[in-house]
């Protein structure tokens, strides 16, 4: 009795990681899986996607879709522009934020601002591949058939404090980012599908300029 | 002589500053009419989505304003940036209760909160307990007064009451707030304009078609 009692206690962190999320077990060798993810990334100079944006208020019952484009280029270069239901635009570029709403613009740099710097470099770290190294979360790789799910868990207060946890899922067949879904401590959710995937398409560098 | 001209300088100065200390409300002709003919302004929000931007001493911000009536009939207000990330929670119950479900650290603060709950009470047209309410007249435009924990608000109409011209927060002597919702359809207006006199601080909303 007493060794199924510890048998149970042994297999009961398995079983709650593997009831975690539907259709995903834990990967059987986190070591391989950095090392194929860091080369498939390698690889990926660009990328070019529409994305859809839901942000899901759950108390609310309510969900607040928005659509875009999404540009990428090595190193640090990330472009988002909103058009549907309204015209926003957010470029980051290295250690700066440049966010355009109508005519107003205006520049932040994430060096002054802690929570900002980890947002902007999670963001970063999603789409270069360098999730796995950031020192701002716990990480857990988890696998199905077709995809990967990495779960980054916040260590620090600030994001700690508004997020959850915030996951990657990744293609298996390129190791691209197909989601990324941020969970609030408030049970609110934003998740963000992207499609129409392009890797490596020319992207010219003005997309990222901040004036 | 100098003390003559002393005297009159400081004469001079007081009746200068004696417009700004008076109320500009005091001179106002009291009238009759039915306040309940503002029941057809309070916004029937069911569910809105608001592009926002906000002013506030030289900064700017923007986001996503979700305005939505809950099955208790409380309102709920959440503000969020195009992002994802939320600034504030908002619920006024039908009973003109405040709760906050969330608000970010950097903003909670007493003035905030209680500046934001008093402007989107104007806005919900709350706390309008018409047997304490009075009526005033000047200019062709009526104005609709109603005493809250301190100072007065005010909803301002044409003559016959067919048209919201714009709502006041006042103080005993002159406007805090003036706001206007416009464009009504399907009980919601189209666009709110806040705007505070004290500091500056503005807010614009349009509602966003979804």
């Amino acid at each position: 009795m007493r060794k199924l009692f510890l048998l149970l206690c042994m297999c009961m962190p398995v079983i709650w990681l593997q009831a975690q999320y539907a259709g995903y077990k834990p990967v059987a060798d986190a070591g391989a899986f950095k090392t194929q993810f860091a080369a498939a990334t390698q690889k990926t100079q660009t990328i070019k996607a529409d994305f859809v944006q839901e942000k899901n208020l759950g108390m609310l019952s309510e969900k607040i879709t928005s659509k875009g484009k999404f540009w990428f280029k090595k190193d640090n270069r990330v472009r988002m522009e909103y058009n549907q239901p309204f015209q926003y635009l957010v470029i980051i570029n290295k250690n700066n934020v440049f966010v355009k709403d109508g005519n107003k613009e205006n520049k932040i740099s994430t060096k002054s601002n802690k929570l900002f710097q980890q947002i902007n470099r999670m963001m970063v770290d999603c789409v270069q591949g360098t999730a796995l190294n950031n020192p701002d979360f716990k990480v857990v790789v988890f696998e199905s058939g077709t995809a990967c799910l990495i779960e980054l868990s916040p260590v620090e207060k600030g994001m700690k404090d508004y997020f959850k946890n915030i996951n990657i899922v990744l293609s298996k067949k390129d190791y691209s980012v197909n989601k990324l879904e941020m969970y609030e401590q408030s049970g609110d959710n934003t998740i963000i599908s992207f499609t129409n995937k392009e890797l490596n398409a020319s992207i010219a560098d003005t997309l990222f300029v901040i004036k | 002589m100098p003390a003559l001209r002393i005297h009159y300088l400081l004469l001079s100065s007081c009746l200068f500053l004696l417009p700004a200390c008076s109320s500009v409300y005091r001179g106002m002709q009291k009238t009759q009419a039915d306040p309940s003919c503002l029941v057809k302004f309070k916004p029937t929000f069911t569910k809105a989505l608001y592009k926002t931007k906000v002013d506030v001493t030289g900064k700017h911000l923007s986001g996503l304003l979700l305005v939505k009536a809950m099955p208790d009939s409380s309102t709920r207000l959440v503000f969020s940036n195009e992002m994802g990330f939320k600034y504030f929670d908002f619920e006024f119950s039908a009973a003109g209760i405040f709760k906050v479900y969330y608000i970010l650290p950097q903003m909670d603060k007493d003035a905030v909160l209680t500046t934001l709950r008093k402007d989107f009470e104007l806005l919900l047209m709350q706390h309008l307990d018409t047997a304490k309410s009075f009526v005033l007249k000047k200019d062709g435009l009526i104005y609709y007064g109603f005493p809250q924990s301190k100072g007065n608000n005010y909803y301002i109409t044409d003559s016959t009451c067919q048209h919201l011209i714009r709502l006041e927060r006042a103080s005993d002597r002159k406007p805090v707030v003036t706001a206007v919702m416009q464009n009504y359809a399907d009980g919601m207006p189209d666009s709110i304009g806040i705007s505070h006199a004290k500091f500056n601080f503005t807010i614009g909303l349009k509602k966003l078609k979804q």
